[in-house]
């Protein structure tokens, strides 16, 4: 079985940093990823805010933060995490391919995926005119119709960002708008803003490019067609942390709690990007939980070890 | 052992199947969509080590007659070919493992 320093599960930001920040502290690095490099990064048009890059297809800073791995010679591998046992001091993470790997100390990467509607077509639109960023791919609809589905917090804020960009924005929301009344105030006093409320996606349509979604009214039964250039969903976030729950280091909403050091409560266990309980979840907060995660995992193994 | 990635046309594809043998991995593929991108950088690396398969890359948009003809609804879209006989597709990012089983068939 082969051994490493320091495992660290998920090639997002957080981890791809994490990754660079343990190798230039002289550990063995092993860099796991169920899928491919670069996390949510990938399904993102653009990003903007990405400190010196200006502008960035979110697959292309995937693969720069990749490269940059890989010219410091940290192993990747492809592997789905189902669990992490103790053996001693050492960690033993076993892989639902058959594999396992054992790591002095382990940083745990493996981010949020945005829970998604399950209507016909969104998959064939999603990373393209669907979208789960408003921050990242909104200004593509300066000027032009967008929809947000959804009426949570993140819903309405971010419908009231596009609101300030685009032409139009239609909210679909399953239910009423249940964000703080001030800010469900703010976007209803707004004039380009259609809200339809109680209203259950049937599906997006679209031939060669995204066209808009049909909805039906869950109190007529109504059916409504709402035109627009683009989507955003925001019908909530799914931390992606099933194999961890038996570390007792997530909280009531599956998140991994972390100090300022980016520990959790089992020693040498760390984690960093959107796994964790935070409350700006973006590439540059992400990169900066991994670097302090390395540092913390490197200062854990000179101690421990 | 290496191959290369080329870019063909729905017609080129045919004229490919139609010689009834070999290996084809074929990429349908879009230039805005970042799944695609991430998933040409993984065949990239996958060419590197092969050298029995022919990897092609068509671009979604420019095809369309390709698209009807092998039914392709959405990209990322890989569909593995052999002796001009479709054999395997899967749909958006695959891991390289994934891509590898599904060529060595």
């Amino acid at each position: 079985m082969e051994e490493y320093d320091v495992a660290i599960i998920g090639a997002g930001p957080a981890g791809m940093t994490a990754a660079i920040y343990a190798a230039r502290a002289n550990l063995q690095v092993l860099l796991l990823d169920k899928l491919a490099p670069g996390g949510q990064i990938v399904n993102t048009a653009e990003i903007q805010n990405y400190t010196g890059m200006g502008t960035i297809e979110g697959a292309e800073l995937a693969i720069k933060m990749f490269e940059h791995t890989q010219e410091l010679g940290i192993t990747f591998d492809y592997g789905t995490i189902t669990d992490i046992q103790s053996e001693g001091k050492v960690k033993k993470l076993i892989c639902e391919e058959g594999h396992s790997y054992r790591a002095k100390a382990v940083i745990i990467a493996t981010g949020t995926k945005p829970r998604m509607l399950g209507v016909p077509n969104e998959t064939k639109f999603a990373g393209t005119s669907i979208s789960w960023c408003a921050i990242c791919d909104g200004p593509h609809y300066k000027n032009k119709k967008v929809i947000v589905v959804g009426g949570g917090n993140s819903a309405v804020e971010e419908s009231i960002f596009l609101a300030g960009l685009a032409e139009e924005v239609t909210i679909v929301t399953m239910l009423d708008l249940t964000a703080d009344p001030s800010a469900c105030d703010k976007l209803r006093a707004m004039k380009n803003v259609k809200i339809y409320e109680y209203h259950d996606i049937i599906e997006f349509f679209g031939t060669e490019k995204f066209e808009g979604l049909r909805a039906k009214s869950s109190k007529t039964g109504e059916e409504i067609t709402v035109k627009a250039d683009g989507a955003f969903e925001y019908i909530g976030l799914q931390p992606t942390a099933d194999a961890f729950k038996s570390l007792g280091i997530l909280n009531d909403f599956g998140y991994i709690e972390t100090d300022a050091f980016m520990a959790t409560k089992a020693a040498g266990i760390y984690g960093a990007g959107d796994i964790i309980s935070k409350h700006l979840r973006q590439v540059v907060t992400a990169c900066s939980d991994g670097a302090i995660a390395a540092q913390s995992a490197a200062k854990y193994i000179e101690k421990t070890f | 052992m290496a191959v290369t990635i080329r870019e063909i046309d729905g017609d080129e594809l045919e004229v490919l199947l139609a010689k009834g043998e070999g290996n084809i991995l074929a990429d349908f593929y879009s230039k805005t969509c970042g799944p695609c991108k991430m998933l040409s950088f993984v065949l990239k690396d996958i060419a590197k080590g092969i050298d029995d398969v022919e990897i092609v890359l068509l671009d979604y948009d420019m095809n369309k007659e390709a698209l009807e003809k092998h039914n392709v609804t959405g990209y990322p879209t890989i569909i593995f070919f052999k002796n001009g006989q479709e054999i395997e597709r899967m749909k958006g990012l695959q891991q390289k493992p994934v891509i590898l089983r599904m060529i060595s068939a």
